[in-house]
């Protein structure tokens, strides 16, 4: 008698055992991660398993339905909003929903997320603008969210045309087999990318950031624009003054703050999160949802149960202070935080860890003059260069470095706006 | 303010900001016109976008950072205007930052494959791809300054080296970072008109080089302004950096 399996193990159980190996012992060094406060263990679980089996990503892609989020700004947001409003109209026989609901969008974050619903019948995935390409060719996605491009991290990524063009490589080379994509039709350079998609929807999302779009993605020529006029919540449109590519006609639009649909039924969002910016991320998430099958009207309802995704605009307690959590990462995120925060005292969270860029020059890009009357708190590891800047923007401030310092002993509920690394920082500290 | 200047109109040109503002290098101009502002001159920002004429009236003229594209387009458009050669001959101060110093220069390259492009000659310097791009941290030493005033802080990014030729000097040695192509030297000096790599935006790091910029443009000495903050981020920014170099030895 034998201990052994008389057969040999197939290509596919060798395959199978390999992804099982690497699923157990990311799931082991995540479990030590998270025990050791050092996050929520998503990335170093991923790390592990791509570590021990480098198709991970591919196996667990295989078989299911998938819809990508992707852009500079709002992907986890706009995540959620899909997410939620598929689970509105699941098919329970379907297996489920996976989502990587905590932001880690690098290669090994969405194995980490996949792995731990390895049954799901659907993938929800926000996606970094690097990786698009590889999860077009890995998972081939049933639908593609496009949000928009802005400068960010120009310490790692150098050129916004590139990773537009990395965009547009790849749904060329996917053909007929790519996703359909919901493209931000007010952003030149996500159109010229979508415009290699096999279909496309357009969403006229009414963006008001345009200082990162000046030129013609196709020919470099100058772009014209009719100006955004952010009182009456109409966006401005573009077109090239050279070749003559424009911004296409939304299928999808926001207005005024409402959305637009394809049938030209309008929807009032009524989102659970603040800011304009957020209706044209739901907007987005509202045409890929029916793409995904589900109607408008269940799927907004879905979207309303979304309050503080990955803790952004979550409110947490630091001691005796409450505090309102607000992201921004670059000039654009900023531009849209910036009016969300309303409170006398506003604390602001400046770091240079390589997931906040390493280089803060961007701080002079960002309109701080607006906080002239409010008393800031600068805080983080780059208080310092914030200081400097708030000084010259003529604004009343205390520097405070240690994040902690910064919050305690507030008497009034104030808003924080933050980098990523003090972000996420935060979000331990109180716990949301 | 004691300053028998007071009232004097002061004008800053940021030049094409849709094109050559990437990097925060407008912060350059808000600086100015804040150090000119608390002095007590009367200080005007003029921006210009391609298609403007640039003005003939301009005291300090800016440039900053951008991409390949765009870089070409700048040369286009400022070519074709002029006022920038003009501003040269008057004797107003240029100070042009990274992708903007470069299309002063000579020629400059672009895009994949390497697309040689004349620069506005403006400064005697010729710049090409480099064999890595550099990015991070920067600390130079300014030609002919002492004290704390000699340290420039800064961030720079650029693919492009740049060599100088015998019509410019440079504008500071290296003490961390790439500079202009690693061979020690950073930025470039001919008459009025600097061209440097570092971001940050430098005016902002460097008050010492802000004034003398305003200086050249005036055409007499400021009086010093102390600002404890920016002498404590200057303080920061040197020691960290000169900290976290010395760790990567």
């Amino acid at each position: 008698m034998s201990y052994y399996p008389s057969r040999t193990m197939s290509a596919m159980s060798i395959s199978t055992a390999r992804l099982t190996a690497a699923t157990l012992a990311g799931r082991a060094v995540g479990a030590a991660s998270r025990l050791a406060r050092r996050g929520t263990g998503a990335s170093i679980r991923g790390k592990v398993m791509l570590k021990i089996d480098p198709g991970a990503l591919a196996k667990l892609l295989a078989g299911k339905r998938i819809a990508v989020v992707s852009g500079t700004n709002g992907k986890t947001t706009t995540t959620h909003f899909l997410a939620a409003a598929l689970r509105t109209s699941l098919d329970p026989h379907a297996g489920g929903l996976v989502h990587n609901a905590d932001g880690a969008n690098l290669h090994h974050g969405l194995a980490s997320a996949l792995s731990q619903h390895p049954d799901a019948g659907i993938a929800i995935l926000e996606s970094d603008e690097r990786v698009v390409g590889d999860v077009i060719k890995l998972g081939r996605p049933e639908v593609l969210v496009l949000l928009n491009f802005s400068r960010d991290q120009l310490d790692r990524h150098h050129e916004i045309k590139g990773l537009g063009r990395s965009w547009r490589t790849a749904l060329t080379d996917a053909g007929s087999n790519g996703p359909i994509v919901v493209a931000n039709a007010d952003e030149p350079l996500v159109v010229w990318a979508a415009m290699a998609a096999k279909q496309v929807i357009w969403v006229d999302t009414a963006a008001t950031w345009t200082q990162d779009s000046s030129q013609c993605p196709e020919c470099d020529a100058s772009l014209i624009r009719t100006q955004p006029d952010p009182t009456s919540g109409l966006g401005g449109d573009w077109y090239c003054s050279g070749c003559g590519l424009a911004q296409p006609k939304g299928d999808y639009r926001v207005e005024s703050g409402t959305i637009i649909d394809r049938t030209q039924q309008v929807w009032d969002p009524q989102l659970s999160v603040p800011g304009v910016f957020n209706v044209s991320n739901a907007a987005c998430a509202l045409a890929a949802a029916e793409l995904m099958g589900v109607e408008p009207r269940a799927a907004l309802s879905g979207m309303r149960t979304v309050t503080s995704p990955a803790g952004r605009f979550a409110t947490a307690r630091f001691g005796n202070t409450t505090a309102r959590l607000l992201l921004a990462k670059n000039p654009a995120g900023w531009a849209e935080a910036l009016p969300l925060a309303q409170t006398q005292t506003v604390i602001l969270a400046i770091d240079s860890a390589a997931a906040d860029g390493r280089d803060v020059s961007w701080l002079w890009d960002v309109d701080y003059e607006r906080l002239v009357g409010r008393s800031v708190i600068a805080t983080g590891r780059r208080a310092q260069d914030l200081a400097v800047r708030l000084r010259y923007a003529g604004v009343d401030y205390r520097c405070v470095p240690d994040l902690a310092a910064a919050l305690a002993d507030h008497p009034e509920p104030v808003d924080v706006i933050a980098t990523y690394t003090p972000f996420q920082r935060l979000r331990r500290m109180g716990r949301v | 303010m004691n300053n028998r200047f007071a009232g004097q109109r002061v004008e800053v040109v940021l030049i094409y900001q849709s094109l050559l503002g990437l990097y925060g290098d407008r912060g350059n101009a808000t600086v100015l016109m804040k150090r000119l502002a608390w002095r007590g001159y009367d200080p005007v920002l003029t921006l210009v976008e391609p298609g403007d004429p640039l003005p003939d009236t301009g005291d300090v003229y800016l440039l900053g950072g951008g991409e390949d594209a765009a870089q070409v387009s700048a040369v286009r458009g400022l070519k074709a205007d002029g006022g920038l050669y003009r501003a040269v001959e008057r004797g107003a101060a240029i100070l042009a930052v990274c992708a903007g110093y470069q299309i002063l220069g000579n020629t400059f390259t672009v895009g994949y494959r390497d697309e040689v492009i004349s620069g506005l000659g403006l400064l005697d310097v010729t710049t090409r791809r480099g064999p890595v791009r550099a990015v991070g941290e920067i600390i130079s030493r300014w030609n002919g300054r002492s004290a704390d005033d000699q340290w420039l802080t800064g961030f720079e990014n650029h693919g492009g080296y740049t060599r100088l030729g015998a019509g410019v000097t440079p504008l500071a040695s290296v003490e961390i970072g790439v500079g202009n192509c690693n061979d020690g030297t950073e930025g470039a000096v001919a008459g009025t008109v600097i061209g440097t790599y570092p971001h940050g935006p430098i005016l902002a790091r460097n008050p010492a080089f802000a004034d003398h910029i305003l200086e050249l443009a005036l055409g007499h000495e400021l009086e010093p302004l102390v600002h404890p903050e920016i002498t404590k981020l200057r303080r920061q920014r040197l020691a960290r950096v000169r900290r976290s170099y010395a760790r990567s030895r």
